[in-house]
């Protein structure tokens, strides 16, 4: 699963320069197996709280509401907006990215 | 007050994106709204919940920080949360792109 994902990463990489370049903060990219993080421009520790926090409790929780509402729909992008930041998240089958800005 | 409220409902009402709006009580009671009555009770329950647990979240990552706005994309919509001190409104539409 990890090297599927480092692919892809690789194959992104001048997708995420332009990102990065753009009003970000930073960005995680999280392995959904495991919820742990697989790359990430921020500090370790902050990435893995953020992942612990969003991917672990949120996107889940989100997740099933929209499953609730309606079980043929599924949820394909997410935006928390905060005072400071806003948080876009992107969950996909095998991983998921949250990029703040 | 009340008027200003309608006014401002339809308003959005004839955007043509825009499938329902609901205003909601902090209780989950919904206080008004445009869609129907089942949906709308359904819909308060579960963006309830998700309202407080998306407060929570951000307050764990931040306790200085606050949660001001959440939008939902998926297949057929985007629901759009947006919390107040009172209440929380509710908007459901069809995405942009």
């Amino acid at each position: 699963m990890n090297r599927i994902l480092e692919e892809v990463i690789h194959r992104n990489a001048p997708i995420v320069d332009r990102i990065i370049a753009e009003h970000t903060a930073g960005y995680v990219v999280a392995d959904n197996m495991a919820n742990a993080v697989a790359e990430t421009s921020f500090d370790n520790t902050s990435a893995q709280a953020l992942v612990k926090h969003l991917n672990g409790t949120l996107v889940p929780a989100c997740q099933s509401v929209v499953r609730d509402l309606d079980p043929t729909n599924q949820l394909t992008y997410m935006r928390v907006a905060t005072r400071k930041f806003e948080y876009l998240v992107a969950p996909e089958e095998y991983f998921t990215i949250t990029v703040v800005q | 007050m009340s008027a200003e409220v309608e006014e401002m409902l339809k308003r959005f009402q004839n955007f043509k994106n825009i499938v329902g709006i609901m205003v909601i009580d902090n209780d989950g009671i919904p206080i008004k709204t445009t869609m129907e009555y089942n949906l709308t009770l359904h819909y308060a329950a579960v963006m309830q919940t998700l309202r407080e647990k998306a407060q929570q979240v951000v307050l764990d990552l931040d306790a200085t920080n606050e949660f001001t706005f959440l939008r939902l994309r998926t297949l057929r919509h985007e629901v759009l949360l947006c919390p107040e001190v009172d209440y929380f409104i509710v908007v459901l539409q069809l995405p942009c792109d």
